[in-house]
């Protein structure tokens, strides 16, 4: 059985949260979509992280299987926003997210 | 008996019926028939009613047929029930006969007339509706034939209904009667809660003053308004634009004499509020003297004799007013001969001057139309009360019962009676004088055509014929001095409670003639063969011909405020409060959405940031609750 | 902490690494005006991310994050990137005036809440690592769990997918309308 080498958990989710925090950031802040959706990356990333910290932690393989199907769900995600970002560039449109407000209400 | 009275009820209600169902199939004349054949059916079982009652002793005269319990609540009950009493087959030989004799008649007036069914269906409909007042055996139905007639009325005052004149006169008389109805429907809930019962014998109970006086006041509303006497007598006239029968049998010789025949019925309680009894003979008195002023002035050949019969009722009522039923109803018998028989000889004449009813175009009609000047003669004569016919008998007794009352109050009713036997002989002399005599006008000349030899002619000759006759002789069956059958006939129901001497029925009768014919006098010297100049009192002249005014002050009192206050709540209530709130409702709720919309900014950023403020915010909360 | 050791010092040192590689690389990624610098600081920052994972003893999520994270999803990126041709833009600039406080103060936010937040739940918890077997991430240990414990997920991710498949397929197709018909955004 092996113990945990290196920094403790804490260390690995504190790593975690600032990701988190740093692609909410990008999310809120910039204009640009294509940089909006790598915001998000990074905040799915920063999710996975704590949950791998999280399996080491515990033991448990739930965390590693949750993981997996963040990434398999954030490569979804991806392809239908950038199919979006291909649609609007397509048709000539402007791509910035303060921009497109049709949807107002 | 029982079967005659309840034939006599349905006979005219299955007459309405059949014409209504049977529609066009039925023809026009044919459906005149029906009524007729209905009505005279009718009038075989009131007879077969009376004679049944006769077979008993005096005292044994009463009889309540109940068809079935029609209405029961806790402990109060009604029956639909009919009534064979003196006083009810009184009534029923008088509607049922002069209702037939005017039916048939009909059939000859309205000839020609594009909707005939629909009149026989409604005068059919009348008579059931006043023989279901009269045979009531309770209140209750005497209310439902009582609206009953109000609706028939209406219908047949309005028959020509694209006559805006005719549908306006329909609606005031109708309203003028809910007045009325709604007062005596107020009697009744008294009598109820009092009595616990609408039964005629509820009426004999003991009440307190007020409560005996409310329920008389009510009753006396209600008779007030159906038998037009002041207050609420407008509607009268202008009924006049009904056909010319129709006033005869409504407006002359039946549905207002209702209201005699409820304070008749009702004598008991207004022997227990014998304040509101003189209040009536007051009214009475009043109106006679009212209308009989402004029937000297007017120059429609109906709405003089409308008026004449607002004045003689108004002695019917000064009648049963102080307590003399029987005379009251004497009179109301004799009325109904001599004016259905103006009435008809009216119409005879309107119908052959091609429907003209103003009397300043007609003149000299007596050596056109001989026996009808004959007719209408004997009618007037028995109207002013000349012996041998029929008026003479009963009207003098009521102005003897008036002396006999006594006190101030009884002398002063006699003089104005006595008045009023002047008054009568003028107005409708001059009505004779005016139409019948002189020489013929040029618009007689031109368009007078006379009746043939036809079924409309016999049709319109023969009732006028038997009404003559009866009024030549139906008054003889009373001589109040030395015979009085009706009065016997009658006492059981209805007793009066003044007996006039016999000197004081002498001193009515001498006076009443000498007044009448000296009023047949007048207007022989104003109207007749020499006519006197007579000087205009302009004023005077005004207010008769605006009918005291009348029509004025109800419109200025009533309607006018009324409409204001309609137009009143419209601007202030009714406009931004319902209507508008619809609408401001919308508009609120629109600009609320538009409001909330704006956080709807379509920007995703801005819903990023929402979402991360809130997870935010809810992860304080969720780690301090938990 | 330290439990001295050589093995436990080059794990410390490359935890340090890695993790400022990530935490640069992430910085990197909201600030740079070009998507493409962007773009390629991600992927510096997923393949810092697998060598963290390693060190958890996560190699096949490590092994999965370079090949389809890194591998593929970045590609497709930069690929539209390509595509989309070069669009610069300052961070800061545009949009609402309380659009970049409120970034700030909200991202600030959640990082200090989730820090608060797992120190009070889980501070405990968090001192001591359970000891795990060597068996534990490698791809039969995952496959094992993926096949047995948790096929719905298995199976739910599938189906997504191959949604997100067609989506795309559907958003990238060229239409064969006219450009009249269509409504414009």
């Amino acid at each position: 059985m092996i113990a945990l080498l290196g920094p403790e958990i804490a260390w690995y989710l504190g790593v975690a949260a600032f990701l988190f925090a740093t692609g909410a950031f990008g999310v809120l802040l910039r204009r640009n979509p294509l940089i909006v959706l790598l915001s998000l990356e990074i905040m799915l990333n920063g999710a996975n992280l704590a949950l791998i910290g999280f399996a080491r932690n515990l033991g448990d393989g739930k965390g590693q299987i949750f993981a997996l199907t963040v990434m398999a769900v954030a490569a979804s995600e991806v392809v239908v926003g950038l199919g979006l970002v291909v649609a609007l560039n397509r048709k000539r449109i402007t791509l910035d997210v303060d921009l497109l407000n049709t949807l107002r209400g | 008996m029982v079967a005659g009275a309840w034939i006599c009820l349905v006979a005219p209600l299955a007459a309405a019926c059949l014409i209504t169902l049977g529609g066009q199939r039925l023809s026009r004349r044919a459906a005149g028939w029906v009524a007729t054949a209905a009505c005279f059916v009718a009038f075989g079982g009131a007879v077969a009613s009376f004679v049944g009652l006769l077979t008993h002793s005096a005292s044994d005269r009463q009889f309540v047929s109940t068809a079935w319990t029609w209405i029961t609540g806790g402990s109060y009950q009604s029956g639909l029930s009919v009534l064979i009493d003196p006083l009810s087959t009184f009534m029923m030989l008088i509607v049922a006969g002069v209702g037939a004799l005017i039916v048939w008649y009909s059939i000859g007036y309205m000839d020609g007339d594009d909707e005939e069914r629909r009149y026989f269906a409604y005068m059919s409909l009348f008579v059931f509706s006043m023989l279901l007042l009269v045979q009531a055996g309770n209140l209750l139905l005497l209310l439902a034939g009582w609206g009953m007639v109000g609706l028939s009325s209406y219908l047949l005052i309005g028959y020509w209904h694209q006559r805006p004149s005719a549908i306006a006169a329909a609606k005031k008389a109708f309203v003028m009667n809910a007045i009325g109805d709604a007062t005596m429907a107020l009697a009744f809930f008294l009598l109820i809660q009092k009595g616990n019962s609408l039964e005629f014998g509820v009426l004999g109970g003991q009440f307190s003053s007020t409560v005996a006086n409310l329920i008389a006041l009510g009753l006396l509303g209600g008779a007030v308004a159906k038998s037009a006497q002041i207050p609420l007598h407008t509607w009268l006239p202008d009924a006049m634009e009904g056909p010319t029968p129709v006033s005869a049998l409504i407006h002359a010789a039946t549905m207002v004499t209702a209201g005699v025949y409820l304070i008749v019925r009702t004598h008991a309680i207004f022997e227990q509020a014998p304040k509101v009894a003189d209040l009536a003979a007051g009214l009475g008195a009043a109106t006679l003297l009212m209308a009989g002023l402004i029937a000297l002035v007017q120059v429609d050949i109906k709405r003089v004799i409308a008026y004449s019969t607002m004045s003689q009722i108004g002695y019917m009522f000064l009648g049963a007013g102080i307590g003399s039923y029987p005379n009251a109803m004497f009179h109301l018998m004799t009325h109904a001969f001599f004016k259905a028989l103006l009435f008809m000889t009216a119409g005879i004449v309107i119908h052959a001057l091609v429907d003209e009813q103003d009397i300043r175009k007609m003149g000299g009609l007596r050596q056109f139309a001989p026996k009808t000047y004959w007719a209408f003669l004997i009618g007037s004569l028995a109207l002013v009360g000349i012996f041998p016919f029929a008026g003479f008998f009963s009207k003098d007794s009521i102005l003897a019962a008036a002396m006999a009352k006594g006190g101030a109050y009884g002398y002063i009713l006699w003089a104005v009676g006595l008045a009023g036997t002047f008054l009568t002989g003028l107005y409708t002399f001059r009505l004779l004088f005016l139409v019948f005599w002189g020489e013929p006008s040029a618009f007689v000349r031109e368009h007078f055509h006379p009746l043939g030899r036809d079924v409309v002619a016999f049709s319109l000759a023969i009732p006028v014929g038997v009404l003559a006759v009866l009024s030549i002789v139906g008054g003889w069956i009373q001589f109040s001095p030395w015979w009085h059958p009706v009065e016997t006939w009658l006492q059981i129901v209805a007793a009066p409670i003044v007996s006039p001497a016999s000197w004081q029925e002498w001193t009515s009768i001498a006076l009443s003639l000498l007044l009448g014919l000296s009023g047949i006098a007048v207007a022989w010297a104003l109207y007749g063969e020499r006519r006197l100049a007579v000087p205009r009192v302009a004023w005077a002249q005004r207010t008769l011909e605006h009918k005291f005014y009348f029509d004025e002050a109800y419109d200025a009192l009533f309607y006018e405020p009324a409409v204001y206050l309609a137009k009143l709540l419209r601007r202030g209530v009714e406009q931004p409060l319902i209507a508008e709130s619809g609408q401001d409702l919308g508009d609120d709720t629109r600009d609320l959405g538009g409001f909330v919309a704006r956080a709807q900014t379509g920007l995703v950023r801005t819903y990023a940031l929402a979402i991360a403020s809130s997870v935010a915010v809810l992860a304080i909360v969720f780690v301090i609750v938990r | 902490m330290l439990v001295a050791s050589a093995g436990n010092v080059l794990v410390w040192m490359v935890w340090i690494v890695a993790a400022f590689a990530c935490l640069g690389s992430g910085v990197a990624v909201v600030s740079f005006s070009n998507p493409f610098y962007s773009a390629l600081a991600l992927i510096g920052n997923l393949g810092s991310l697998a060598v963290l994972y390693l060190l958890l003893s996560a190699e096949f999520v490590a092994a999965a994050q370079v090949l389809v994270y890194a591998g593929a999803v970045m590609v497709m990126f930069l690929f539209v990137i390509a595509y989309i041709g070069p669009r610069s833009e300052s961070p800061w600039a545009g949009g609402p005036s309380w659009q970049a406080v409120g970034a700030v103060l909200a991202s600030g936010a959640v990082f200090i809440e989730i820090v608060v937040a797992v120190g009070l739940k889980a501070g405990g918890q968090l001192s001591h690592s359970e000891h795990v077997d060597g068996t534990f991430g490698t791809p039969a240990y995952i496959g094992r769990l993926f096949l047995t414990d948790h096929l719905l997920a298995f199976e739910i991710t599938s189906i997504v997918l191959l949604v997100a498949a067609i989506g795309g397929v559907i958003l990238g197709a060229h239409s064969r309308r006219s450009v009249d018909e269509v409504p414009s955004l």
